[in-house]
């Protein structure tokens, strides 16, 4: 990886490793304290959040709770009250009835005249309430009373303060516009033949004439079978019969409208359909009674039978005027609001209901029941048996079955035949139920979802056990009251949906609430990540400002001292660091200091040590030269003079003197000359002069210089040059020919016969000069010593060949010398071969 | 006869009777200067057209009065170091410094006719 340049110094690396060692732990603690500042800031949301979730839910939950028991407990209070007011009513029905049983008894003790009966009758009358006029309102679309009846609870006198907690007054209760009726519309003697002997009425309900009542088409609307029932009472015993009136139809069911008449295609008399409450307020009553009758006993013996025929309306005040809801009363029902009572005799048959088309009844033609209202199903039944209804009832077990899921038969709808019989009315399973709770006497509740309502039913069977009522323990029949479930706890929902709304209220004060809390935590958070990455980031700057201080200072010094040094190197050893701190930086510049100081000192020793030895070596030079010179002066005289005298004299002898004389001179500038050069060499002081040598020219001159001399002796010098042979050679010119000279004129000088070879040829990287000769050779054992000073001395003689006795030795110093050897091979009798090798490329000195 | 005319300078006097006897041989005529102050002067009054110069003399060397000597001869003469100083490096100091040749001492005949104008 390219390391980045500014890093390559160390202020760069002394910045990077500050920057790492503060800079990261910095943004660390920065990144842990916003963080952990975070996760509180979020904690403490979470659980504002989630406590204001939990505050809400619980008030949610405890609303709800609330108002779950409050509706269950005013379901329950509600049910008992209704409950209590079932079995009330039905307490009282018995009670009415029973007075009527006083009634008759005392009935039977009265003179059977038409007088007394009449006035039997005027005595007992009671009282109805009756709702006023009401009229179709101008919409059509329901019927209003003429007359509102607004009554206020009035309280006159000052509320104590004791009692005006709760306080609370009903204006008196409303049942209606009252009006005194007499109790029963018929009054009959009749004899032990059925015929009626005495017979008051009161209004036109009955028929007035005298009758057989054994024929049944002489009683009323020839429904009445009483007589034979009569025949069987003994004295004080007493007859009681079903509810009887002559069934009245309906247009339709629920309100009687013009616009569900038209939608039902019959024309709107409303008068001519059956009364229906606020449904239909101007419509046809039902008109019933209930006969009691008991034998007439005179003198121990029955002559005949009382009955009176009680106005079934007044049953019904029992009934029609009751409110299962806090109006407790009302002067019209109204079946629409599924609060009403109903009546049902001992056979579950509807004896009053707000709908009085609802109420079975009697078909006045025949005389038999009128078709009941049945579903789809039994209606099916009873149309494929082709028998009258109530032929073809009496054949199917009551009950049967009963469930909501069964729809009503439309085609009773229609023919308006719409009566209760609780037997077979199998889409209402209340019915079963209603006879469930009834039908050993007792009384009870139950829900249901009927005609799109919750309602609570209530039975309550009727004490009443005269006469045919007494053979089952259900009594005269039972009431049901059917409440509006909503209606009981209209408060509680009522106080649920203030909850609900205060909730609401409160939700969304928790919300504003939460979310102020959030943005005051947000704000915060904001206000601390502001703070810190601003101070951390002030902190970066400063941390990295120093940083850069510390590493200027750092290498500044450093870089000082690197300029001092650099001085130094460059030959200023006089050159010392400035030493400005006690601290290492500062020991390091004294140590720089201290060492320079001995360098400089070793320096100058080296110097002085150069310059003696230059001085010495000088001096020596000086001194070879001079000896060179000294001896050399003289010399001039004696080899010049000699050679004068030479040519000279004309004596042989002398002139044989002054050769020996120019001879010997000769011999003792040789060992002069030869004497310097080993002291030179020795002495370190040879200088070789190196240049580019062309090869074969100057070996054919050196040849050529010693061929005259080896051709005098007879002698033919050969010169032979490889082909491979480098064209030059770098090397010093005046002491390879130095060399091979001695090597040439010593092979020369000891060859007497034969011949001498110059031979030159490439070994390696060397050139080698080989001068070979045939001459005596020299034994092995003086292969070495041959080279040494002066030895030649010992086995030749010298003299005789005019050796200096140091010429092979100064061959093989100036070899050796120039980088190069010198060998020897040699067969003693045959000659002797000294090569020289010298190297191609010399080392440049 | 001028042409033939030689001036062998050297302190010592028997160098100069030989390189005299020598020249004599070779049918030169030399005149002898002691010092390098005799040689200039005696320069300056014949047209040398050989001079052997010895480099060692009390007073001036060779190698001073040289360019002084070429300077009053002229680029015809040939003038020659007649000296003993033999080594290589001395050698090539005289070449240097304007030297025709070097008569190395001892002398031939034979090596002094070498250096001789041609």
């Amino acid at each position: 990886m390219k390391r980045p340049p500014f890093l390559d110094g160390i202020r760069g690396k002394l910045i990077l490793i500050f920057v790492l060692i503060k800079v990261v732990p910095l943004l660390l603690l920065a990144w842990f304290a916003w963080h952990a500042a975070q996760s509180l800031g979020d904690d403490v949301s979470d659980k504002a959040g989630g406590m204001a979730d939990a505050t809400l839910e619980t008030i949610q939950s405890i609303g709800k709770t609330v108002t779950d028991d409050s509706i269950r407990a005013l379901d329950l209070r509600s049910r008992e009250a209704i409950e209590a007011l079932t079995t009330d009513t039905a307490r009282k029905i018995a009670d009415f009835l029973y007075d009527r049983d006083a009634d008759i008894l005392q009935a039977s003790h009265v003179e059977p005249s038409e007088g007394a009966y009449r006035r039997f009758l005027s005595e007992r009358k009671r009282a109805l309430f009756q709702h006023g006029t009401w009229r179709l309102a101008e919409d059509e679309k329901s019927w209003e009373p003429e007359k509102e009846h607004a009554e206020e609870a009035l309280v006159t006198r000052p509320i104590l303060p004791d009692n005006a907690k709760d306080f609370h007054a009903r204006p008196p209760e409303y049942l209606g516009e009252k009006s005194m009726r007499p109790l029963f519309v018929e009054m009959t003697y009749v004899d032990l033949d059925g015929n009626e002997k005495i017979k008051v009425t009161t209004g036109d309900l009955t028929q007035k004439s005298l009758k057989n009542v054994v024929d049944r088409n002489n009683t009323f609307i020839r429904a009445e079978t009483y007589f034979a029932e009569l025949k069987k009472l003994k004295p004080g015993e007493i007859y009681v019969s079903d509810v009887i009136g002559a069934y009245v139809p309906t247009d339709v069911i629920g309100p009687y409208l013009p616009s569900a008449l038209e939608k039902a295609g019959k024309p709107f008399h409303p008068e001519q359909s059956a009364y229906a409450g606020t449904e239909n307020p101007v419509g046809r009553h039902f008109r019933g009674i209930v006969r009691w009758a008991t034998p007439v006993v005179a003198n121990g013996r029955i002559t005949g039978y009382v009955t009176l025929a009680l106005d079934h309306d007044h049953i019904r005040q029992f009934s029609d005027r009751l409110m299962p809801t806090e109006d407790r009363y009302t002067p019209i029902a109204d079946a629409i609001k599924g609060n009403y009572a109903f009546l049902w005799d001992y056979k579950s048959r509807s004896i009053s209901h707000p709908r009085d088309y609802m109420i079975v009844g009697y078909d006045p033609a025949t005389g038999h029941p009128a078709t009941p209202w049945m579903d789809t199903e039994l209606y099916a039944e009873w149309q494929a048996s082709g028998k009258p209804s109530h032929e073809f009832l009496a054949t199917v077990p009551p009950f049967r079955d009963q469930k909501l899921a069964r729809k009503p038969a439309k085609e009773l709808i229609k023919a308006g035949t719409l009566g209760l019989d609780c037997r077979y009315l199998n889409f209402s399973p209340q019915c079963d139920g209603w006879n469930a709770v009834t039908e050993h006497g007792g009384s009870g509740s139950f829900v249901i979802f009927f005609s799109g309502l919750w309602k609570l039913t209530t039975a309550a069977a009727i004490p009443y056990h005269t006469g045919q009522y007494g053979a089952t323990p259900q009594g005269f029949g039972f009431v049901t009251i059917g409440a509006n479930v909503d209606d009981f706890h209209k408060a509680a929902t009522e106080t649920a949906t203030k909850i609900n709304r205060l909730i609401a209220l409160k939700d969304l004060e928790f919300k504003a609430q939460r979310q102020d809390l959030l943005d005051g935590i947000e704000h915060s958070l904001t206000t601390t990540a502001v703070g810190l990455w601003t101070s951390t980031l002030l902190m970066i700057a400063v941390v990295i400002g120093i940083a850069i201080w510390m590493a200027n200072l750092l290498t500044g010094r450093i870089t000082s001292m690197i300029g001092g040094i650099r001085k130094f190197r460059e030959g200023r050893l006089d050159h010392r660091l400035e030493v400005t701190s006690r601290d290492e930086m500062g020991e390091l510049t004294r140590s720089f200091n201290a060492m320079a100081d001995s360098v400089e000192e070793s320096f100058k020793r080296l110097d002085e040590a150069r310059e003696k030895a230059e001085q010495a070596s000088h001096a020596k030079s000086a001194f070879l030269a001079t000896v060179s010179h000294e001896l050399r002066t003289p010399l001039n005289g004696i080899l010049g003079f000699s050679e004068l005298l030479k040519s000279d004299l004309t004596d042989p002898s002398h002139q044989e003197y002054a050769r020996i004389i120019q001879q010997s001179g000769e011999h003792l500038l040789n060992l002069v000359s030869e004497i310097l050069d080993l002291t030179k060499i020795e002495a370190g002081e040879m200088t070789y002069n190196r240049i580019d040598v062309d090869l074969r020219s100057f070996l054919d001159e050196t040849s050529a210089v010693y061929r005259s001399a080896a051709e005098a002796k007879g002698l033919p010098l050969r010169l032979i040059l490889d082909d491979a042979l480098p064209t030059t050679l770098h090397t010093d010119p005046t002491r390879l020919r130095q060399i091979l000279n001695n090597l040439l004129s010593n092979a020369i000088k000891f060859t007497i016969a034969g011949e001498i070879e110059l031979k030159a040829f490439p070994v390696d990287d060397m050139v080698a000069f080989a001068v070979r000769d045939t001459g005596p050779g020299i034994a092995p054992e003086f292969h070495e010593t041959v080279f040494e000073k002066f030895k030649q001395l010992e086995h030749f003689l010298t003299r005789e060949h005019g050796g200096t006795g140091l010429g092979l030795s100064l061959v093989r110093q100036l070899a050796e010398n120039m980088g190069g050897r010198v060998t020897l091979d040699s067969t003693p009798g045959t000659g002797a071969t000294f090569t020289v090798f010298l190297p191609v490329e010399q080392a440049h000195e | 006869m001028n042409d033939c005319l030689a001036l062998v300078v050297d302190d010592h006097p028997t160098n100069r009777i030989l390189a005299t006897a020598l020249l004599a041989k070779l049918g030169w005529t030399a005149s002898e200067a002691e010092t390098g102050e005799q040689a200039l002067a005696l320069a300056a009054t014949r047209p040398f057209r050989f001079v052997l110069l010895d480099i060692s003399m009390p007073g001036a060397s060779g190698e001073d009065i040289y360019p002084e000597l070429r300077a009053c001869l002229g680029t015809g003469a040939r003038i020659v170091a007649y000296t003993a100083h033999a080594f290589p490096e001395e050698r090539q100091r005289f070449l240097s410094a304007g030297f025709d040749d070097i008569l190395v001492k001892p002398i031939s005949r034979q090596q002094l006719q070498e250096v001789l104008p041609a």
